[in-house]
């Protein structure tokens, strides 16, 4: 038997049998998946670790009794039941409601008037979007802390400019003391804080729209409100519905802003759901209620997640 | 002419437009700086409200003398710098696999982070505490460097994604033709091309990592370990505070991130249409 027939024979032997399966499984992982899994290792272990486990578990606390440093006890959907009927919780709720929508609204008309004067014949316009953009990138704390003595009611600027200089009011207000201006005054800071965001992102949207169809529309006879309604919402329809709802989210969770401008204060006036987790977690101790409070809203922002993801990714797939 | 008219109205509306926001955005930050030069005596008295007089250092030496300012200031460089290294390699190498590798679950795997940047910290606050206490981590700068890149990982890959999607994928065939393995070909060509994007996903990273209150207030009990946000805020819950000193503090923290931004504003908002919200 020379050496090629067995070879040969080898080949017809161990060949179908040993190289078959693997051949099938290396095309079911796919042609890159050496670098590929070796890349997104340490993602999928630093996601499943940080955010999917603590998420579980989460879901899990929420169906029991459990205080610091003592396990769990499993109650079932107590804790769900005892917040429905709860009253503040019922107005951390609304809060949380009048907060969101309220700052999402202003921010949204802000950031598009905003991106569209910028898309006029404006001068220095890298000037006015890096200034602009400077409330969103600093931080919060910094944002809210200067707030806090802005709206200060003895020595703060703000009562002083209204009173002294301009002479608009007889005496100060306690922006964030009186229950009828406190959840204004922290939906005002939001909306400092956020609308950039908004006007960044249209004015990316807006810059993609090809001139050619501004002018098409034109010699067609659109003057500028037609050519906004056909030409501009459409164009930029895609990312006012994701910014809106990325920011729907960020809003509705945003805890900086009101626990340090208020802590839900005056009398709850602007308690909001993430504060008033905090202050059932830490404040009270009793975690499984608090996590409660967190998951109540899920169902509603699972779904806001789901169209947001659908989008984001429709976004993606076209670039 | 009359055309003319309505449009140079129209020219002066969107100044007057941009320049009352460039005063709302600007004026709080003119207040902080003017404020922290200001001594006690001068604010109680409200005299001079607009500019400090005389111009006082006193809230600054403070500020840094006979408060921990300073090792939070180290704190939070600490958390930041290192969470953000963090974050970029692992979001880059694992964005680039998401955007250009063909390997099974990557369709999955890329909605699970878009789905994980959705979901909230308020959410996840309270079970990675738990977390981190059993770890033995609570109450030190390890557990928020172990616990920034839950945020910060999910959007630098998302971001990055969308920056590798944008190379032309012939460069990469271009260089394994010419003999170059995939890992090369990403390391040669694709890397230094996306430098960037990298450097505006680091960048967010930083500033999110600096910015970060939450986490920092829940798992640090330590006065010495707090980072800057969670101090800040912790010089008003005292019962004696300045504003002049909390106005230093505002503006030592804030110029960081401001002298980044001002350096990098171009990447950074490049990189911000790139990624986050690209459509």
């Amino acid at each position: 038997m020379s050496i090629s027939t067995v070879e040969l024979g080898l080949k017809t032997a161990l060949g179908p049998k040993r190289e078959g399966p693997l051949v099938g499984l290396a095309r079911m992982l796919g042609p890159d998946h050496r670098l590929g899994f070796l890349f997104i290792l340490p993602t999928v272990v630093l996601v499943l670790t940080l955010v999917a486990y603590p998420f579980c578990y989460a879901i899990y606390l929420s169906f029991t009794r459990k205080y610091v440093g003592v396990p769990p006890v499993f109650v079932g959907f107590d804790n769900y039941v005892k917040l429905t009927f709860d009253g503040f919780f019922q107005r951390a709720v609304i809060n949380s409601f009048i907060f969101t929508f309220g700052s999402v609204t202003v921010k949204l008309v802000l950031g598009m008037v905003m991106a569209l004067v910028l898309t006029t014949g404006i001068r220095w316009r890298s000037f006015w979007t890096g200034v602009l953009l400077i409330p969103w990138v600093a931080p919060t704390v910094v944002s809210a802390l200067n707030f806090l003595w802005i709206f200060d009611y003895s020595l703060g600027v703000l009562n002083y400019m209204l009173v002294k200089v301009f002479h608009l009011l007889p005496h100060g207000v306690g922006w964030l003391s009186e229950p009828g201006t406190a959840m204004a005054s922290v939906i005002g800071v939001n909306i400092w804080r956020g609308f950039p965001f908004f006007g960044i992102s249209f004015l990316a949207g807006l810059r993609a729209i090809p001139a050619e169809m501004y002018e098409a529309a034109a010699v067609d006879g659109a003057g500028p409100l037609l050519r906004f309604r056909h030409v501009t919402l459409p164009g930029i329809r895609n990312i006012v519905i994701i910014v809106m709802l990325l920011s729907t989210i960020w809003t509705f969770n945003d805890f900086q802003i009101v626990y340090i401008l208020t802590r839900g204060g005056p009398g709850g006036a602007t308690q909001v759901i993430p504060v008033f987790t905090y202050e059932i977690a830490f404040g009270a101790q009793r975690l499984g209620e608090a996590i409660a409070v967190a998951l109540y809203m899920l169902p509603a922002l699972a779904a806001v997640i789901i169209v947001l993801a659908h989008y984001m990714r429709k976004g993606r797939g076209r670039a | 002419m009359n055309k003319g008219f309505a449009a140079r109205l129209q020219l002066a509306g969107s100044y007057g437009f941009l320049v009352s926001l460039l005063v709302i955005v600007v004026f709080p930050f003119y207040w902080m700086t003017v404020t922290s030069f200001k001594g006690e005596e001068q604010m109680r008295s409200l005299v001079s409200m607009f500019w400090p007089s005389p111009v006082v250092t006193d809230n600054y030496r403070h500020l840094l003398g006979k408060t921990e300012f300073v090792a939070w200031f180290g704190n939070s460089v600490i958390v930041s710098v290192s969470s953000t290294f963090l974050a970029t390699a692992i979001g880059t190498i694992g964005a680039y696999a998401l955007a250009r590798l063909k390997f099974l679950g990557r369709a999955f795997m890329s909605s699970a982070v878009l789905i994980t940047y959705l979901v909230p910290p308020s959410i996840l606050f309270i079970p990675l505490y738990a977390q981190i206490r059993t770890l033995g981590l609570a109450d030190s700068l390890g557990g928020l460097i172990a616990a920034y890149p839950s945020f910060t990982i999910p959007f630098v890959t998302w971001l990055l994604m969308g920056y590798f999607e944008s190379i032309p994928v012939e460069l990469e065939e271009a260089a394994m033709i010419d003999g170059a393995t995939r890992f090369g070909a990403f390391r040669r060509i694709i890397l230094p091309l996306a430098a960037p994007g990298v450097l505006a996903a680091g960048l967010y990273a930083f500033t999110q990592s600096w910015n970060e209150f939450l986490y920092a207030l829940v798992f640090i009990t330590n006065v010495k370990l707090r980072t800057l946000p969670v101090g800040l805020s912790s010089f008003i819950t005292g019962d004696v505070y300045g504003w002049g000193y909390l106005m230093a503090g505002a503006v030592l923290t804030t110029l960081p991130v401001i002298v980044a931004y001002i350096y990098l504003q171009k990447y950074m908002v490049e990189g911000l249409t790139a990624g986050s919200v690209k459509g």
